[in-house]
């Protein structure tokens, strides 16, 4: 276990210093502010527009000055901006988390490979089960973070907009570390026998078709839809801990199955 | 016990669509003895590097068996007991000098106490103190060879793999680099080393293995390599009978202060000799087992291309 910390530690350092994964991430989290910011923009029309008439732009001059029917109307115009504002914000920081997810994991043995560095470890009293769970866990250190983030963040975004968070918001960093986890673990099996790159679209495109459960493909590929909290977010829907902790049983044993094939793939794999 | 056995190890690769085949290691038997330093020659693409490839488990053999210590090499347990360092020293260039010996010794299994002076103690011995504390990636061909030469020795191994160590060093760097390993040798450390630097393994090595395309050539003892090979008989003079005798086989005569030295290739030629002078009644001055360099030794074991 020790080795496979130490290896998982050089991964996350490893990874810090990758300018285009660094470059990734900072671009979704940029993509994630800008999309912010044009919604809370759009808050701010649907206010204006309401108080149009009003002297004064304040959310409660403004509704006092108002009948009952247009406090209606506006309120369900801002919960239906604020809804659409939190949707947007998960969409846009679980899509640049999954593409974050699909580079390191996709890359994390191939470019120890391509670079050679692999040969020093593996003289090492390392065993390739070690290296390969070490890599992993480097990643899943990494994506762990990136949830955290993009958590703080909404809380922060929610708290700083004065709005109230949607019930399905809250289970979404979970749900989108959990997605991106099961990503990660396909893509970085499908490295080992592809180009980093197609093993990345390959990881990303199984999981984006084959939902409904009467298809047996259902149960072998992974359904990263159900993970996907954006129109319970829009509906204003609540997701059940029983389902959460279904979805995460799914998770874990799709992530656990994936690494099992990665490590006998891997065991057998020639490294130079 | 043997540090390394090779048994009838092939290593075939299959490319392209078609499956073309290239066998880079064939039926190959070494042993390295506990304490020695075993030279592995070769030319390129005689299948050195393969063949460590397979000793450090990177690669799967398609045929034979390969152990260190009597244990499979796909065991990584006994790495405890190896050092490696590879013909090009690939480093995680985002350490500094330090941090990364520290990194490969905790993955060496060293204490977190023992690690600190062991480091150090490297990096003195390696002349790498003032560049400790850089990144790694700013290093030069020779510190990276230097510091990966340091990271093979952390561990105090009983077998040191050297994949053409020294490519990257200047002579005084080779000259520090062979009073290492000496000093390896005398504390009862193995030392397999594949180089193209023969003047330099027949310095150091105990015994040698020389390889082409995949095959072994020869091995064994310097001495052991140039024994057996030609022998130089020295006689006072030569009749004319004799020499016209000799003249059509494949000796070679050497006339030098009314002396003639006669150098039979091969035993046959030899026998055929020794018992044409005793017919004649020639006085033999001396008989002698030619030495020969390992550059002769090496050049005679391999098929040369022939000039145009």
């Amino acid at each position: 276990m020790k080795t496979t910390l130490l290896i998982a530690v050089d991964s996350i350092r490893a990874l810090l210093h990758q300018r285009l994964l660094l470059g990734l991430m900072l671009a979704s989290l940029a993509l994630t502010v800008v999309f912010s910011m044009l919604l809370s923009n759009a808050r701010q029309n649907i206010s204006r527009n309401f108080s149009d008439d009003q002297p004064s732009s304040n959310y409660f001059t403004v509704t006092n000055r108002m009948s009952a029917a247009e406090q209606r109307r506006f309120r369900e115009s801002m919960d239906e901006a604020s809804s659409m504002m939190q949707a947007g914000f998960y969409q846009v920081a679980s899509f640049g988390g999954s593409l974050v997810a699909l580079f390191i994991f996709s890359t994390a043995v191939a470019s120890e490979m391509r670079k050679g560095t692999i040969r020093l470890t593996l003289s090492k009293p390392v065993s390739r089960s070690q290296f390969l769970m070490g890599k992993y866990l480097g990643g899943v250190a990494v994506m762990a973070g990136y949830a955290l983030i993009a958590g703080i963040a909404i809380y922060l975004f929610a708290h700083t907009q004065k709005v109230e968070l949607s019930p399905a918001i809250k289970w979404g960093p979970w749900l989108m570390f959990c997605r991106q986890l099961m990503l990660g673990s396909l893509a970085m099996l499908l490295s080992l026998f592809f180009h980093p790159m197609i093993a990345a679209l390959l990881a990303f495109f199984a999981g984006n078709g084959f939902y409904a459960s009467p298809n047996p493909l259902y149960f072998i590929l992974p359904s990263y839809q159900d993970f996907n909290v954006f129109f319970q977010v829009i509906q204003g829907s609540l997701i059940g801990a029983r389902d959460v902790l279904f979805l995460s049983v799914y998770a874990v044993d799709f992530v656990a199955i994936m690494l099992l094939l990665a490590l006998w793939r891997f065991r057998r794999k020639e490294l130079v | 016990m043997a540090a390394i056995r090779i048994e009838n190890l092939t290593k075939t690769y299959y490319s392209g669509w078609s499956g073309k085949e290239t066998t880079a290691v064939r039926a190959l038997n070494v042993e390295v003895k506990e304490g020695e330093i075993f030279g592995f020659l070769g030319p390129n693409g005689a299948g050195k590097t393969t063949t460590i490839h397979i000793l450090l488990n990177l690669i799967r053999p398609t045929g034979g068996a390969a152990y260190l210590f009597d244990c499979p090499v796909t065991e990584s347990a006994v790495h405890r007991r190896l050092g490696y360092l590879p013909e090009t020293v690939n480093l995680h260039d985002y350490y500094r000098g330090r941090a990364l010996l520290d990194f490969y010794a905790a993955l060496a299994g060293l204490s977190p106490e023992s690690r600190p002076a062991r480091v150090t103690q490297l990096l003195k011995l390696l002349k790498l103190e003032d560049a400790a504390d850089k990144v790694v990636s700013r290093y030069s061909k020779g510190m990276a060879q230097r510091i990966g030469f340091a990271q093979a020795l952390l561990n105090d191994p009983d077998l040191l793999i050297l994949d053409e160590p020294t490519s990257s060093l200047d002579p005084v760097g080779r000259k520090e680099f062979r009073d290492i390993l000496l000093e390896l040798k005398r504390r009862g450390k193995t030392v397999f080393i594949s180089s193209h630097i023969l003047s330099e393994v027949e310095t150091i090595c105990d015994r040698v293995a020389i390889l082409q395309t995949g095959e072994l050539r020869r091995a064994g003892t310097l001495s052991e390599l140039s024994a057996g090979r030609s022998t130089l008989i020295t006689v006072k003079s030569l009749p004319a009978n004799v020499l016209n005798a000799l003249t059509p086989t494949a000796i070679q005569l050497t006339l030098v202060q009314g002396q003639a030295t006669i150098r039979c290739p091969d035993e046959t030629l030899r026998q055929f000799v020794e018992s044409l002078l005793q017919q004649n009644g020639v006085e033999i001055v001396r008989t002698e087992a030619e030495s020969q360099s390992l550059e002769e030794i090496f050049f005679s074991s391999i098929d040369t291309p022939s000039q145009p």
